[in-house]
């Protein structure tokens, strides 16, 4: 199990003037987001320095389901919303409150949370939050400066606006799904995971960044209608463009390289069980090299394969061919070994891979030990650039991963709205908190 | 929808200049969609995205790539030797007046031109610099040479994509990279997050605020986009394993990729349980498909086999999709609230009344070609109009060399000098 250390439980901190000025300062979130496209956007705010206040309930509206999913730190109590690993990855550094908005007396909070913040980052089922009376033109009232992000399958405009959507159904409809796998008659392999739910995330933040420049130089705030889906368009290449120029329909290319003659260009199999090595040979100069390091054979001096227009035309045969090569070969000493010789090869590597065997990640410290108030200290995965001189740190303010259920109520509602320790108290007896 | 919304300006008035290659062009895209001044820098045989396919031409001709045109919208282009003395010159005039400078490529291109970037910085200290190499800019691989595919196998990806095993658990088809150029988007979109991080950072005090140094690596970027894979591996020591159109999981999971009656596909699945089974379950009987769901035979089943009345039901659910065709299974099965989907070609959406309301796709004109083409310009709008769009295409090699060198402050002789030079 890869628990960093056994740790005394996490104490919260506030934020703290001395430490160094963080990108966000002085940026206040309320983080009304679930699963991971929401919460992806904030964990970046977070990051970046901002006081991301996540707002949670124990009803299945307003509970992340992520709280509940495998896979779980071992031990502790079997039904506790605070083990989940995939959860805790996914919010880092944010603080956790309880606040039951179904409820009169919790929304009436949630407007005073709303005055004291600079953004709101919502992706709750299309309509809830109008049903709540909380929809932006309300909250806008409250808060003239009010940067709202809203984060949807479809968009909340259009046609689709009431339509529902998760990762997958976003993948699908984008095309994205329809792009990845091997040619027809195969099926689409598509997406194994919401990538969606990864990349809208991080539009939100970069949504939200700029909407704080802009109302830095404007005074206003602004609403944000964030679609997963066009997401999902916005990042699906070329494909429209040249199926407009053609009239075709975007075809699949399996690992194949569709916009130039490189070839082999794909993923082989390598010597151990479902071990593979993707190899990317761009030039002729590549190519000779590649050919040198496997011991020149026969097969590799044929005349069809001497130009990068040849290799492209024998495609089939030039992938048999290397493969009857590859399957002999232990996959990492051979991507040293065609590194070496400057031709781009990487490995196929797994989670395990990645975590244990990979000393470019172990180097650049892209996991980060983080405390967690319940399972003790777990690496979490980290912000993927070093900065010379900006504060940027997974564990955000609090410096740590994520809250548990309602773990920073105290603080959150005595410093943000001061209130008292009775009238917490009270709220907490009452079912709002 | 002709109008933008006035987030589509956030960036007026800020200055970018994007060095390298294809690695960081989605950057200054995404950049110029908000408005900023993008400045791509292209030696004089141009960058390699133009000799990228495909084409609109019948010959590959660097002013008819539409791979080019896709990654360099809104963006100016300079033709400057910068590595020559004379345009290491130009490229720091230019740097007075920048906010920000990517520069994208193998670690060790990139490395050489990074002293003239801390000099730039000591002469504007608010100067952003943001690298986007594979690696990053130290550790053990940082001189691997690498492709899309290369990095989306290293950082993970491709280890959740794929088909099926065969029954006896073995693969015989290979993990797959899905689709092109995600590497470079997923590292890109991290560094405009960085990027915007630090043009806040740099407004915390107009009088001191400095920017920053940016090392992005493609990798690590490509390496925490794989959600569940780390943390089943992290908490539990399992391995996902790649399945046919649905999630990578560490068990076998029922399919969702379902063939429909006009030979396409939907993504069609349970996500709510029992709620998802009662709406189907009337769908099969609006569509006047047998069935014995409302048995107690099968609610029997259910109880003592699950698995087994999984199957059947999943049997049902191919049936109904069967019976129609992929946009109706979309249409009426979100009307009854399924999140179920068809799998569309990328195109499809261009004429989709919902996308056209909503202004996604922008029409666009390239120089050489006698028609616009939609582009995907946006991802927001504010309730009313999308947030982003460009004011122009990608540009042709050079196109904007005389007016950025002017407004740098470069005479007219002094332009005229380095052309004779074959410096710009």
């Amino acid at each position: 199990m890869a628990q960093m250390t056994q740790s005394e439980p996490a104490k919260p901190k506030r934020p703290n003037k001395s430490v160094s000025r963080r990108p966000l300062e002085g940026v206040r979130v309320i983080d009304l987001t679930k699963i991971v496209a929401g919460p992806n956007a904030t964990r970046m705010l977070a990051t970046m320095g901002a006081e991301v206040i996540r707002v949670e309930w124990h009803d299945q509206r307003a509970l992340d389901l992520l709280r509940g999913v495998l896979p779980k730190a071992p031990g502790g109590e079997a039904d506790s919303l605070n083990r989940s690993g995939l959860f805790n990855n996914i919010n880092p550094g944010k603080y956790g409150i309880t606040l039951n908005m179904s409820l009169p007396q919790g929304r009436d909070l949630f407007k005073r949370l709303i005055a004291k913040a600079a953004v709101l980052c919502e992706n709750y089922s299309p309509g809830q939050m109008e049903r709540w009376e909380l929809g932006y033109d309300t909250l806008r009232k409250i808060n003239p400066g009010l940067i709202y992000l809203q984060i949807s399958g479809m968009g909340k405009s259009g046609t689709y606006n009431d339509y529902l959507s998760v990762g997958p159904t976003a993948q699908a409809l984008s095309g994205l799904t329809h792009m990845s796998g091997l040619p027809a008659p195969m099926p689409p392999a598509g997406w194994g995971y919401s990538y969606l739910n990864h990349s809208t995330g991080y539009y939100g933040a970069m949504h939200v960044m700029l909407a704080l420049l802009n109302r830095r130089r404007t005074g206003r705030g602004c609403y944000i209608d964030l679609s997963q889906t066009e997401v999902g368009v916005m990042t699906s290449g070329t494909a429209t463009l040249e199926a407009q120029l053609t009239g075709q329909s975007t075809l699949r290319y399996g690992n194949r390289m569709p916009a130039a003659d490189w070839a082999p260009h794909g993923a082989y199999p390598c010597r151990g069980p479902d071990e593979w090595i993707t190899l990317a040979v761009q030039t002729d100069e590549q190519w000779q090299a590649c050919v040198a390091e496997i011991g020149s054979p026969d097969w590799a001096r044929d005349a069809r394969f001497r130009t990068a227009a040849g290799r492209k035309a024998h495609e089939d045969d030039l992938d048999r061919l290397m493969t009857e090569f590859t399957k002999n070969e232990d996959r990492y000493e051979l991507m040293h070994r065609l590194q070496k010789q400057g031709i781009p090869a990487g490995v196929v590597q797994t989670a395990a891979d990645r975590y244990l065997r990979d000393p470019q990640l172990k180097e650049r410290g892209a996991f980060v030990p983080l405390p967690h108030s319940e399972i003790g200290t777990w690496p979490i995965e980290g912000f993927p650039a070093k900065f010379h001189t900006m504060p940027v740190e997974v564990g955000g303010l609090p410096g740590r991963a994520a809250p548990c259920m309602g773990e920073d109520n105290d603080a959150v509602y005595r410093d943000v709205l001061g209130l008292t320790p009775e009238t917490i108290a009270q709220l907490r007896e009452d079912w709002i908190i | 929808m002709n109008t933008e919304a006035a987030l589509s300006a956030a960036l007026d008035g800020t200055v970018v200049i994007e060095n390298g290659d294809e690695r960081g062009e989605f950057a200054g895209v995404l950049l110029a969609s908000f408005g900023a001044d993008v400045i791509k820098l292209e030696g004089r045989q141009g960058s390699p995205s133009r000799r990228l396919g495909p084409f609109s031409s019948s010959q590959p001709d660097p002013e008819q790539s539409l791979c080019f045109w896709r990654y360099n919208l809104g963006k100016k282009s300079v033709r400057l030797e910068a590595d020559q003395p004379a345009g290491r010159n130009v490229l720091e005039r230019l740097g007075q007046r920048a906010d920000v400078i990517i520069d994208a490529g193998e670690a060790a291109d990139v490395d050489r031109r990074l002293g003239l970037y801390q000099e730039m910085r000591d002469s504007n200290p608010r100067l952003i610099v943001c690298t986007i190499t594979p690696f990053g800019l130290d550790g053990p691989y940082r001189n691997f040479k690498m492709t899309d595919l290369t990095q989306l196998a290293m950082g993970g990806v491709m280890a959740s994509c794929g088909y099926d095993p065969r029954p006896d658990k073995m693969y015989d088809t290979p993990p797959i990279a899905p689709g092109m150029w995600h590497a470079h988007h997923i590292a890109c979109e991290h560094a405009v997050i960085a990027i915007t991080a630090a043009l806040n950072f740099r407004e915390l005090d107009e009088l001191t605020g400095e920017g920053d140094c940016i090392d992005v690596s493609i990798h690590e970027a490509v390496s925490t986009c794989t959600e569940v894979a780390l943390p089943s591996y992290i908490y539990n020591e399992k391995i996902v394993q790649r399945q046919t159109g649905r999630h990578a999981g560490v068990g076998r999971t029922p399919p969702w990729l379902r063939r429909t009656k006009d030979g396409r596909y939907v993504k069609a699945f349970l996500f709510w349980g029992d709620r998802d089974v009662r709406i189907i379950t009337e769908m099969l009987n609006e569509a006047g498909i047998e069935h014995d769901l409302e048995s107690d035979a099968y609610r029997e089943l259910a109880e003592h086999s699950p698995s087994e009345a999984h199957k059947r039901f999943s049997t049902l659910i191919d049936t109904l999709v069967l019976s129609m065709t992929a946009e109706e299974v979309f249409h009426r099965a979100q009307a009854k609230g399924l999140l179920w989907a068809s799998v569309r070609y990328p195109e499809e959406n261009i004429d989709d009344p919902h996308f056209q309301a909503r202004g996604t796709f922008q029409p666009i004109r390239q120089p050489g070609l006698d028609r616009d083409l939609s582009y995907p310009v946006s991802v927001a709008t504010d309730g009313k109009r999308r947030v982003t769009a460009f004011q122009r295409g990608a540009p042709r090699l050079g196109e904007h060399t005389q007016e950025v060198l002017k407004q740098a402050g470069f005479s007219d002789d002094e332009i005229n000098v380095l052309a004779g030079q074959g410096v710009i």
